[in-house]
């Protein structure tokens, strides 16, 4: 059964607690009075800029109670090291919760949690909805060097198993992260990753060898954050009249869709269609990307 | 009659607008492509308070559109090759435009096409929709190959798509112009020949990012059009060029973010302004823009926007509507 839609809106927030678990690596702590309804593990924000000069920038919901959300930002640019720069007591805008989340109650009762960088950003609300079903979870979280492992002991608070990798093998295994997870012989009911688009497309292939069922939150570049300029689109399975097949969570007035015909590395010929990441992801089924 | 103009408020100014046929309570048309049919973004702003809503070009066969990634950040700006992503004018009209009826702001349907008898085609058939209150004439898409912008490019294929389109309805047709071309103010004079009742100037600025660390463009398409505060000066010229050579209304549009924005359109001799990216930086801009403008006209002691209309233009050649 579809989840309900958590009702997106314009929010104002003030800027209640700032830290920096690693150098360029800020979680924003804040006040959202407006907030009332809960935000879903996956979900985001597009976050306006302080300036009001440049586009909103997307990010994932990392904590959320009432009236209260927290937001990791790991610095690439211009737009985020404005963000990152906050003090307490700021105020910002914001349109949240968007998209469709994670679906905890399709994972089953042994869930890995794989996170690639900031991906690790999107996984906490999850954990914390896997463990209060009382579900196991693992949770494999890859980084380029030991610093860049942020925020592991929130997860080994819930009673987590953590793993690390690292590109440098400064901590855990060397190497990436989706190499660890498929070291691990174990046989997982589900997955949920976040990260990359390269370590995502490695998962998803790492989870159909295993034919575990895989729940990825992708990262595209978007443009309105809201399903409005489909400038964000992924290749999805589609039936003959390009209604795009399984998707995770409530799809609120789809438009009609072109079809069209792929050639994947795992199917032959195959029908697809480009979804929204924003709108109908950004967590989507791994079996049906036809990337 | 669309949103009925009526003023209830003689203390304040007047800032509706007449194109053709199609009475706006507000003088603000959100971008083709940049705001879905309206309805994603109904959680963030009173639809009710925008002029209206033109809607993401259709065309006479289905588009997949282009391969991602069809967005990428640039300085000011953004740029964008969606390639017209559509189900194609009979799906369209079968399943999609039915949920437009109840928009309480203007829908305007946007019609792209490769022939002149795809603009013809398709427009009549959208046209005939109650749903849909005037169309745009997408004549200027850059992200299609050479075929989509032929037609704002080259006199005689802009002449024939907007009176093919002029012939099969009468409800407003507004032909939106491309900056791609040496002199925008005779392919809008061509155009207000053909029959068009209003010209969208401008659509995005052709252009290109290149990934240095992968040595390839950064949008699958490899071109895109730039959208954007970056493209402001280069639309306020297009409109201030145009006003000059045309009588029928403008929609001015290109980087509009803030009611200081519109008024340089408004000002070049814009009647109305569209805005597009704007809306991806501050979902509240179209409100912000209108209180700002009636802020200026109130301070001014100016009772109806169309008192502005071109007059930062000395050979300003519209007739303010």
């Amino acid at each position: 059964m579809p989840l309900a839609q958590t009702a997106s809106s314009v929010h104002a927030a003030v800027v209640v607690d700032r830290r920096e678990p690693a150098p360029g690596i800020v979680v924003l702590g804040l006040r959202v009075p407006s907030l009332e309804e809960s935000v879903r593990p996956g979900q985001f924000a597009m976050v306006a800029m302080p300036s009001g000069e440049q586009a909103a920038v997307a990010l994932a919901i990392y904590e959320a109670g009432a009236q209260h959300l927290s937001l990791m930002i790991v610095v690439v640019g211009t737009r985020t090291a404005a963000l990152a720069n906050l003090a307490i007591g700021e105020r910002i805008e914001m349109l949240a919760p968007l998209g469709n989340g994670f679906e905890a109650e399709t994972l089953g009762d042994d869930v890995a949690l794989v996170a690639g960088g900031v991906g690790i950003a999107s996984l906490l609300l999850l954990a914390a909805a896997v463990v209060r079903r009382g579900a196991r979870a693992c949770l494999y979280y890859g980084a380029r060097a030991a610093g860049a492992l942020v925020e592991s002991d929130r997860f080994a608070r819930l009673g987590i198993e953590v793993s690390n990798a690292t590109d440098d093998g400064s901590r855990g295994y060397r190497g990436f992260v989706t190499e660890l997870f498929a070291a691990e012989g174990r046989r997982h009911s589900g997955i949920a990753g976040c990260g990359p688009t390269p370590m995502l497309r490695r998962l998803a292939e790492v989870a159909s060898q295993r034919r575990i069922p895989a729940q990825l939150s992708l990262e595209e570049p978007f443009g309105c954050g809201v399903g409005a300029c489909w400038g964000c689109v992924i290749p999805h399975a589609a039936d003959e009249n390009g209604a795009p097949q399984n998707l995770i969570g409530a799809t609120r007035n789809l438009p009609s869709l072109a079809v069209g015909h792929r050639r994947t590395t795992q199917r032959k010929d195959e029908r697809f269609t480009y979804v929204r990441v924003c709108r109908e992801g950004p967590v989507f089924w791994s079996e049906e990307l036809r990337w | 009659m669309v949103n009925g103009a009526v003023r209830v408020d003689p203390t304040e100014p007047d800032l509706s607008v007449r194109i053709g046929r199609l009475e706006l309570r507000y003088p603000t048309l959100m971008g083709s492509g940049c705001y879905g049919s309206g309805e994603e973004y109904a959680p963030f702003i009173d639809l009710s308070l925008l002029g209206g809503v033109v809607l993401k070009s259709v065309t006479r066969l289905p588009r997949l559109g282009n391969d991602p990634p069809r967005l990428a950040a640039v300085p000011s700006g953004m740029l964008n090759a969606i390639g017209l992503q559509n189900p194609g004018i009979d799906a369209y009209l079968e399943r999609d435009v039915a949920k437009f009826a109840d928009r309480p702001c203007a829908v305007i349907g946007s019609v792209a096409g490769f022939s002149v008898d795809d603009y013809a085609y398709v427009t009549k058939r959208l046209a005939a929709r109650d749903e849909i209150d005037a169309v745009e004439l997408n004549i200027s898409c850059p992200n299609v190959g050479t075929e989509g912008e032929t037609f704002a490019c080259d006199p005689e294929l802009a002449e024939a798509a907007t009176r093919a389109a002029r012939a099969v309805t009468g409800k407003t047709l507004i032909v939106k112009l491309s900056p791609n071309v040496t002199d925008i103010a005779r392919i809008a004079r061509i155009a207000e020949d053909a029959g068009a009742d209003a010209l969208a100037v401008i659509n995005t600025v052709r252009g290109m990012a290149i990934d240095v660390e992968r040595q390839r463009p950064r949008l699958g398409n490899g071109s895109g059009g730039l959208s954007g505060a970056a493209i402001r000066p280069i639309a306020v010229l297009a409109v201030y060029e145009v006003a000059q050579a045309v009588r029928i209304p403008i929609v001015g549009q290109g980087g509009i973010e803030t009611a200081r924005d519109a008024l340089e359109f408004f000002l070049a001799g814009a009647s109305a302004v569209g805005i597009g990216t704007g809306n991806f930086t501050d979902a509240q801009a179209p409100v912000k823009v209108v209180a700002g403008v009636r802020d200026y006209l109130i301070a001014r002691g100016k009772t109806r926007l169309r008192d502005i209309v071109g007059a930062a233009n000395p050979a300003f050649a519209g007739v303010r509507a």
